[in-house]
């Protein structure tokens, strides 16, 4: 165990169960991370906050002391160097100086990727998990457009906006050459702990392109309180926060509030006022947010001098015409059923689905339990 | 001092023939049951005994041993009361033997002397096609139905006695039309707007084709399925008996005229046991809930709620129209030929347009993945219901009515059969390409949506038979053209139980 280097301690600790980021910091200001170790097992005495956890909670020490056997400093780092993980305690050089002076800064980063990606210029998107196609059309564009103009993106890697955010940022990183915007991906769960497992493949390439940063050591589990958390450092590290579909509440409006009290600026993508899935960023934009209406709105919000930003590559899909034109008009006003869009177009049931299956066919809407929606964003 | 007398039981949905033997003979007064008796069954010594002398007639104070043959066999219920006392009258001399080996007898007693009906008179009488039947009032025209003029009733016993002295004759059975009771089915001109869940119904009954009902709560699922019934054609001769012997097995009231004519619509609760649904129980097997529904629809509300025993319970009946049971005593094959139709929520909160969903992810799949596999598979047809607008329910006018729809079911119904032998969802894979030929376009288009992943092997071989039943709803007896297949697909909603992982 002498081997450890001292951010092994703090890697361990950072894994206790009853350990959270202000027990680990109050340690952490007090002791040097081996002596830390010592005091959590009650080989030293305590001070501060973690004597009072100690003193009002008493299991606290037998739940530490278990921890520590199951989960030791030599074979958390052994787990670090296997995933090829760089450990970032506070003070270590190359720490982000972004989270310096945060308001919560966390103790200790466990990061994969390029580290001088935190200092170029950042633009967080999120949103929520349960998007809209138009929604997820939308975040896919921004995240390309972004990423072509050089801007490197944050997003939580989790399921709807955030994962299409991404998808958008690799596309533009594999088109162009060398010069586009990179994804930094901050997660809640362990690097080991893919979570949602489907976005395993997303994962690995924001590791291997871009960045990815966890406050967990490998191994930590996609618990819900570790979510916000890892909104605060979306928020903290971004220049810029967009909220692409939120409703009345969710976990990107926590990010959004934590931006503002940060004072980093806070942008929206509007929606009809009808549409849930708008609601929470309308609400935004209300309160104050600046609408995005295209890339180069947040291109602008970054003060880009010469600011046109790269524009996606031309619409391949063949134009609708005829009915299958009168279909999409449809479509595109609002999700409907195959009802809705036989009645609102006046046609009747099988012409309906023959427009639908033809404009589906050429990607123009898409099917859900039943739903037909646009899929082109209204960023075209 | 011995005499026997016929009747039966019922086992599963078979009647099975009984010898009521009964012995008199001196010794100390009293009265045996043997032969493997049921409670019901021994009670029937009480009902006798204050039958006999309600009805004025002798009781033998000598020691009494009735036999129910074949002896190894259980014997449940009460239907054996009436056979007990002939029997038993028979060895007293009160009524002449010789008679008896032309009737059979099945009916309770009731203490006044009266005959009462018991259930499954039909497969009971069915068992005993070379005797009479003597059945009570309420049994008779269950009873004709099968037997034809092999029937007579009795009011009491009294009756009985003197009929089979030739004292009095049998009592006149009711004759003359009956009057139905049963109410019209349900129209299909109530259902307001919702076009394509009505074709949905239609190629439905048309095809033969299972049907799932997709849609948030207060959408009119229930009110569709209701409609399925009014849409099926009266059952064929044999169909129609096989209902009758079941719903009389299991008890289940049948229609005043005696014969169940119409397609049963059966839809149990979803806290139904596994032997409610499947059929079973200690004595007799009774039928159950699928068996019940044989030749009509089993409708199977919330469908994610019903216990997954008990749905994997139903995939071989499925497949083979019979539910075998198998008991350590016995075994039965139990008819059970049902057009399953389903209706679900999207999700626990019940969904709506995209992005009106409340539910968080993980409770969203654990709802979906109680329904995925092989059980939605059985769904040619998932047809996907939003709650109509407020102008369709404000409008006068309904959509067609039942009438209209069912002849064009008819007629569909009766070309399939002419060329395949059988309804459009039974014909095998490998004759698909013999009776649906595709049309090039339609086989274009098939090909793509395989080729996008929207598709399993599986689902391709039920869109072509849904495809091919919506051709011959339209009149388009050879090609199944491209607009069928486009329809049939629209009527088998993708499921999004995650982003990656379809039912297709």
């Amino acid at each position: 165990m002498t081997a450890c280097p001292p951010q092994a301690y703090v890697a361990a600790l950072a894994g206790f169960r009853n350990m959270n980021v202000h027990r680990l910091s109050a340690l952490l200001r007090q002791h040097e991370p081996e002596e830390a170790w010592a005091v959590v097992l009650g080989e030293q005495p305590a001070t501060g906050l973690i004597a009072q956890v100690l003193a009002a909670h008493a299991p606290v020490r037998a739940s530490w002391r278990r921890c520590a056997a199951e989960r030791p400093p030599a074979r958390v780092w052994q787990q670090c160097l296997d995933l090829g993980l760089e450990v970032l305690v506070m003070g270590h050089p190359r720490y982000p100086a972004g989270l310096l002076d945060d308001r919560l800064p966390p103790p200790v980063l466990f990061a994969r990727g390029d580290l001088s990606l935190l200092e170029g210029r950042r633009v967080g998107v999120v949103g929520t998990r349960n998007a809209t196609a138009g929604g997820r059309a939308t975040a896919r564009l921004l995240g390309y457009g972004l990423a072509a103009a050089g801007v490197h993106v944050l997003s939580g890697l989790a399921r709807g906006v955030d994962g299409y955010v991404h998808r958008g940022v690799i596309a533009a990183v594999s088109e162009s050459n060398g010069s586009a915007g990179r994804p930094i991906g901050i997660v809640a769960s362990g690097h080991d702990v893919i979570y949602p497992r489907e976005h395993a493949d997303l994962w690995a390439a924001v590791g291997d392109v871009g960045l990815l940063l966890s406050e967990s050591p490998p191994g930590t589990p996609p618990e819900a309180h570790r979510f916000p958390l890892r909104n605060r450092i979306v928020a903290a590290l971004s220049e810029v926060v967009i909220v692409v579909e939120s409703r009345e509440r969710g976990g990107s409006l926590i990010t959004a509030s934590e931006a503002i009290d940060r004072s980093i600026p806070v942008m929206a993508v509007p929606g009809p006022i009808d549409r849930r899935s708008a609601a929470g960023t309308n609400r935004l934009i209300c309160d104050g947010a600046a609408p995005v209406l295209g890339v180069d709105d947040v291109l602008i919000a970054l003060s880009y001098q010469n600011g046109r930003s790269a524009v996606m590559a031309a619409d391949l899909r063949p134009r609708p015409r005829g009915n299958d034109l009168a279909v999409y008009r449809v479509v595109a006003d609002d999700a409907r059923t195959i009802d809705g869009v036989a009645l609102l177009a006046d046609l009747s049931l099988v012409d309906a689905a023959m427009c639908l299956a033809r404009l589906e066919a050429n990607g123009w809407v898409a099917q859900a339990d039943g739903w037909f929606e646009r899929t082109g964003s209204p960023f075209r | 001092m011995l005499a026997a007398v016929r009747s039966a039981t019922v086992f599963g949905v078979e009647g099975r023939p009984v010898i009521v033997e009964v012995h008199v003979s001196t010794g100390l007064p009293g009265f045996l049951i043997v032969g493997l008796p049921d409670e019901a069954c021994r009670e029937s010594r009480d009902r006798v005994r204050a039958a006999f002398l309600t009805s004025g007639l002798n009781w033998p104070s000598c020691k009494i041993i009735v036999n129910l043959a074949p002896s190894s066999q259980r014997k449940g219920g009460s239907g054996l009361d009436l056979a007990i006392a002939v029997a038993l009258l028979a060895a007293n001399g009160q009524v002449p033997v010789d008679q008896l080996e032309r009737f059979g007898f099945l009916a309770e007693l009731g203490l006044d002397g009266s005959l009462r009906a018991i259930s499954g008179i039909a497969p009971m009488v069915a068992a005993m096609p070379d005797v009479i039947s003597v059945v009570a009032l309420a049994g008779f025209r269950e009873a004709q139905g099968v037997a034809g003029e092999r029937v007579r009733v009795a009011h009491t016993l009294r009756e009985v006695v003197d009929a089979l002295n030739a004292e009095a004759p049998w009592p006149r059975p009711p004759d003359g039309e009956f009057i139905d009771d049963e109410p019209p089915p349900l129209d299909l001109a109530d259902v307001r707007g919702q076009a394509a869940a009505r074709l949905g119904l239609e190629i439905c009954a048309a095809g033969a084709h299972h049907l799932l009902l997709v849609g948030p709560p207060g959408s009119g699922k229930t009110m569709l399925a209701q409609r399925i019934p009014g849409l099926l054609p009266a059952l064929t001769p044999e169909v129609s008996l096989a209902a009758t012997m079941i719903h009389s097995a299991a008890g289940v009231r049948l229609p005043v005229g005696g014969m169940i004519r119409k397609a049963p619509f059966r839809a149990p609760h979803h806290s139904s046991s596994m032997v409610a649904l499947v059929g079973g129980g200690s004595v007799g097997l009774r039928p159950g809930e699928i068996s019940l529904a044989h030749g009509g629809v089993l409708f199977l509300d919330e469908l994610g709620e019903f216990g997954p025993v008990v749905l994997d319970g139903m995939r071989q009946p499925l497949e083979e129209g019979v539910i075998r049971l198998a008991r350590a005593r016995a075994s039965a094959a139990l008819p059970a030929k049902f057009l399953l139709v389903a209706a679900t929520n999207p999700c626990p909160c019940g969904g709506g347009p995209p992005g009106a969903c409340e539910c968080d992810e993980v409770a969203r799949l654990r709802y979906l993945r109680r329904l995925s596999g092989p059980l939605l598979d059985r769904f040619d047809l998932r047809v996907g219901v939003a709650r109509p607008n407020v102008d369709d329910l404000l409008a006068s006018g309904g959509g067609e009515p039942t009438a209209v729809v069912a002849a064009r079911v008819a007629t569909a119904r009766a070309l399939a059969i002419a060329r395949a032998g059988t309804l459009n969802a039974n014909i095998p894979p490998d004759r698909l390409d013999e009776l649906a030929p595709l049309h090039p376009a339609a086989r274009a288009r098939l090909r793509t949506e395989l080729e996008r992943d929207l598709l399993t092997g599986r689902g391709y071989h039920r869109i072509r038979r849904v495809a091919r039943t919506i051709a011959d709803l339209q009149g388009e007896h050879d090609q199944v053209l491209e607009e069928h297949v486009v329809m049939a697909l629209n009527l088998r909603v993708r499921l999004s139980i995650s982003s990656r992982e379809r039912v297709a």
